[in-house]
């Protein structure tokens, strides 16, 4: 006989590696259609006579957007649930749904972006539709099957109350933060100003200035997932598994008031841990100024 | 009596979000290009991120004190406590990850723009801010401060949501929970968005400047919730 707690620590790791997939995918679909906050830079760039090939999809913040692409394939999943389709067959078809939802959006949101940039001379390449929102969808796909399926796995072995379309509203808005807070920050501060020497801080003057040439031919969506892919998406993925998992994990292990202490305890690490990265960092790079105000760096 | 306390109650919750935005370090667009100091997403996004997340804790620990009938102070208690720590867990893991893509993607030192020295670690910061920028990743005390944001938000999201179950007073309601957790949500996202407009974009921590608004925006999360809540109730009621 299998110990109990096994078993749920089994259900928690699961939901954790789910979680981890789906943060990894969000941050990249994300990469592919330059949502969420460095594609200001995607939009500055036209508008500073940079005229560019990186597709172009931000009308919504990430968390808003995710909220609404899990819950759209929960409801769908619990729909087909309710008519006794098998779970897994339910939530593959439910995360369809929405991913062609997102697909819609994407083309919507990216032909409007670029044809409202006509007066600038961007133009609007039509391989870059056909080319860039399968991407989109197919990592949309992975992020969307998996929040749906570790909020299933939540609802019903895990006894959460929550049903089914609201956890994975909840988690695909903290999936989308997530995304928006971590990985993006790889392509917006590094990816799209490779241009300029790393660790130099990118200076106010040049944004709009993104790199438009990429290691063949010119630049796109996809030459950029690949490059942060190597990064910030795993990174993502790391940080939407800990939560999902951490999370689990107190409540799974301990009962009562200790899991507000082993919760307080986490915290009490990761800002420790935070501490630790930054002096590293400051050796490690030293001042951009010395003490009289000149530059050194 | 009662609903007056419970409508006391979730104007409350709704003040503590709105003071914890202010609280939590974000830069918005600048941080997501390493140009301010600060979490590089917008302030609704995160907070709202992190609230949520509190709220899928309270959630889990409401229902499991409250299915066996009986629903004490210190079950109260336990249960904002524990979305405080679901939502302190999701900005300090994401404050955390978010570090390491700003010093080892980026190349920058975390610091802030705001302050000479870091008022908790007592660092030099100026120095270490790249030429043009406004600061980069996040500081110590902008990290200390972002996990007292946390803390406050998920307090505040999961009082309302308790409080709002409590009206109902049955937690095998699946539709009292769930109106319940929308609603909650929905309370979340107005106090967010109010504190968002008081910040302006961009906010370190309780260090900024900008920190001195947050008496505007207690009166004005104040109105907001106060509304929120006389709504609420009533809607809450008949669901019973």
């Amino acid at each position: 006989m299998v110990d109990p707690i096994v078993m749920d620590m089994g259900i928690v790791a699961l939901t954790g590696a789910l979680a981890t997939i789906a943060g990894a995918a969000e941050d990249l679909e994300s990469d592919v259609g330059s949502q969420s906050n460095p594609n200001s830079q995607v939009q500055l760039a036209a508008q500073m006579n940079f005229p560019h090939r990186i597709f172009n999809k931000a009308i919504s913040g990430e968390p808003p957007a995710y909220g609404l692409w899990c819950a759209s394939g929960a409801t769908v999943a619990s729909v087909l649930m309710a008519k006794e389709m098998s779970i897994f067959f339910a939530i593959a078809i439910g995360s369809f749904v929405a991913a062609i939802i997102l697909g819609l959006f994407s083309v919507t949101a990216h032909m409007g972006r670029t044809a409202s940039q006509k007066r600038f001379k961007q133009p609007a390449y039509m391989d870059m539709v056909i080319g860039h929102v399968p991407s989109i969808m197919a990592h949309g796909y992975i992020a969307i099957f998996c929040i749906v399926a570790f909020s299933y796995i939540m609802d019903h072995f895990m006894g959460h109350p929550f049903p089914l379309p609201l956890l994975a509203f909840l988690w695909g808005v903290a999936a989308g933060a997530i995304g928006s807070s971590t990985g993006d920050v790889h392509y917006g501060a590094e990816r799209e100003f490779q241009n300029q020497p790393f660790g130099c801080g990118l200076n106010a003057a040049f944004s709009g200035n993104i790199v438009r040439k990429g290691e063949a031919g010119l630049r796109n969506g996809i030459d950029n997932v690949w490059a942060c892919a190597k990064l910030g998406g795993p990174l993502t993925g790391l940080a939407l598994g800990m939560t999902v998992f951490l999370d689990n994990w107190r409540t799974t292990v301990f009962e009562g008031m200790n899991t507000i202490i082993a919760g307080l305890i986490i915290v009490m690490i990761l800002i420790l841990a935070n501490r630790m990265v930054e002096v590293k960092a400051r050796k490690a790079y030293g001042p951009y100024k010395d003490e009289d105000g000149g530059e050194v760096a | 009596m009662i609903d007056i306390m419970t409508i006391i109650l979730i104007t409350l919750g709704g003040i503590l979000i709105g003071v914890g935005v202010h609280f939590i370090p974000v830069g918005g667009a600048p941080a997501a290009m390493a140009q301010a100091t600060g979490v590089g997403t917008g302030t609704v996004q995160l907070a709202a991120g992190a609230g949520l997340t509190g709220l899928i804790s309270a959630g889990f620990m409401y229902n499991h004190l409250a299915i066996s009938g009986t629903f004490t102070g210190l079950d109260y208690l336990m249960v904002v406590a524990s979305g405080a720590v679901g939502s302190m867990i999701m900005i300090t893991v994401t404050m955390f990850v978010g570090q390491l893509v700003y010093v080892y993607g980026v190349g920058v030192p975390p610091v802030s723009a705001k302050v000479k020295k870091d008022p908790i670690t007592g660092d030099v910061q100026d120095l270490y801010v790249s030429r043009g920028t406004e600061g980069h990743g996040v500081p110590t005390v902008s990290f200390v401060s972002g996990t007292i944001g946390g803390l406050l938000g998920g307090l505040g999201g999961s009082m309302i949501y308790v409080q709002l179950m409590q009206i109902v007073g049955d937690p095998s309601n699946s539709g009292a929970v769930a109106l319940a957790g929308i609603f909650a949500t929905g309370v979340f996202y107005v106090n967010s968005v109010l504190a968002s407009y008081n910040i302006g974009g961009t906010i370190e921590g309780f260090h900024d400047p900008k920190f001195k608004r947050v008496p505007k925006a207690i009166v004005s999360c104040l109105i907001a919730s106060l509304l929120c809540a006389i709504i609420a109730v009533p809607i809450m009621g008949g669901v019973v």
